[in-house]
């Protein structure tokens, strides 16, 4: 890496080590619910009983203060 | 009203025995009346950094079983004589805390003592569990790396979900300590900066702590730096002072090395 770059530029390792934690902790602050399955289940088959899906995804989230979950739905034609 | 106090951390070798020294030494000099709590059980730290390795007779677990009283265990503290010490037990039986037993001796603690000091083990070490569960506040030690923000965030979670307070449906007030700061690798974007590190955990800063090599000598003689007025003993001060509810502002650590700092505000 050019000398100047590496001097003045933001480039330096704390932005990836930034990154990366932002990405493993999303990962790890994710809720594993017991009963995801079933419920990913059930919904689809109310979803499925007016739609065409055939997928759905959810995924539980949690920070500090709170907890989501978040069902995506791609409804076919 | 005496408040329980945990140090801790996700990760080990972040300070935790030295911010917990420093911050009960600092509290006693305050005139409060002061307990520290070695919860390390198996290993023994606080003793060293103290330097009252030399008068143990009674620990922790000798209280709490019943084999000697408090006053007998309590270590009064050479300088610092609001300053009460309650070295770890070398047992091998790291299971050996019990939650009652341990609430006991905090219930009795606290008739005595303004502040009780708990310097729990890193993460999920058992002993870790015991040292956070009666807590009133917690603070967690963190050091501008990787490995130790992602373990302070995992144990950020327990103390939330595992802690007496978490399970009444109030919370464990809890505070980031970031410890050994560089700021030189920080002015060039090789270390997380302390902004980078609560961005991430999400949680209010109670002090910043530069990296400092008066730490090494402090703890060879057993004379905590809070004593001295090096960068570290200023910063601990600083820390105390906001424990006890003043508003202090956080300095900013100037990068040593001058000439490039002063360079970069040219070219930017």
């Amino acid at each position: 890496m050019n000398l100047l770059a590496k001097w003045f530029g933001n480039n330096g390792s704390a932005k990836s080590a930034k990154d990366r934690l932002k990405i493993v902790l999303a990962h790890e602050r994710s809720v594993k619910l017991p009963y995801m399955e079933d419920m990913k289940r059930e919904i689809l088959e109310v979803v499925q009983k007016y739609t065409h899906a055939t997928k759905i995804d959810i995924k539980a989230d949690s920070n500090q203060n709170i907890d989501t979950l978040e069902v995506e739905i791609i409804l076919g034609k | 009203m005496a408040e329980v106090i945990t140090i801790t951390s996700g990760k080990g070798g972040v300070g935790k025995s030295t911010a917990t020294a420093n911050i009960a030494v600092g509290l006693a000099q305050k005139g409060k009346k002061v307990v520290a709590i070695d919860f390390d059980i198996g290993l023994r730290n606080l003793d060293m950094i103290l330097g009252l390795e030399n008068r143990i007779v009674y620990d922790v677990v000798d209280v709490m079983e019943g084999r000697c009283n408090l006053s007998q265990a309590l270590i009064n503290d050479k300088k610092t004589k609001n300053l009460y010490f309650l070295p770890a037990s070398q047992s091998k039986d790291k299971n050996i805390l019990d939650k009652e037993k341990v609430r006991n001796l905090v219930e009795n603690l606290k008739k005595d003592f303004d502040y009780i000091l708990l310097d729990s083990p890193a993460g999920i070490e058992s002993g870790f569990e015991h040292a956070i569960f009666w807590a009133d506040r917690a603070l967690v030690i963190v050091t501008p790396e990787v490995s130790s923000v992602r373990d302070s965030d995992r144990v950020i979670g327990i103390i939330d979900a595992k802690s007496d307070k978490a399970k009444n449906g109030s919370e464990v007030q809890k505070h980031i300590i970031i410890n050994r700061l560089k700021p030189d690798l920080i002015a060039k974007g090789e270390m997380l900066s302390n902004e980078d590190v609560l961005n991430i955990l999400a949680l209010p800063l109670i002090g910043l702590v530069p990296e400092d090599n008066k730490v090494v000598s402090a703890t060879n003689s057993g004379e905590p730096v809070i004593y001295g007025n090096s960068p570290s003993g200023q910063a601990y001060k600083r820390i105390v002072n906001r424990l006890l509810g003043e508003k202090i502002a956080f300095p900013e650590f100037k990068s040593q090395n001058g000439f490039l700092s002063v360079f970069k505000r040219l070219f930017q």
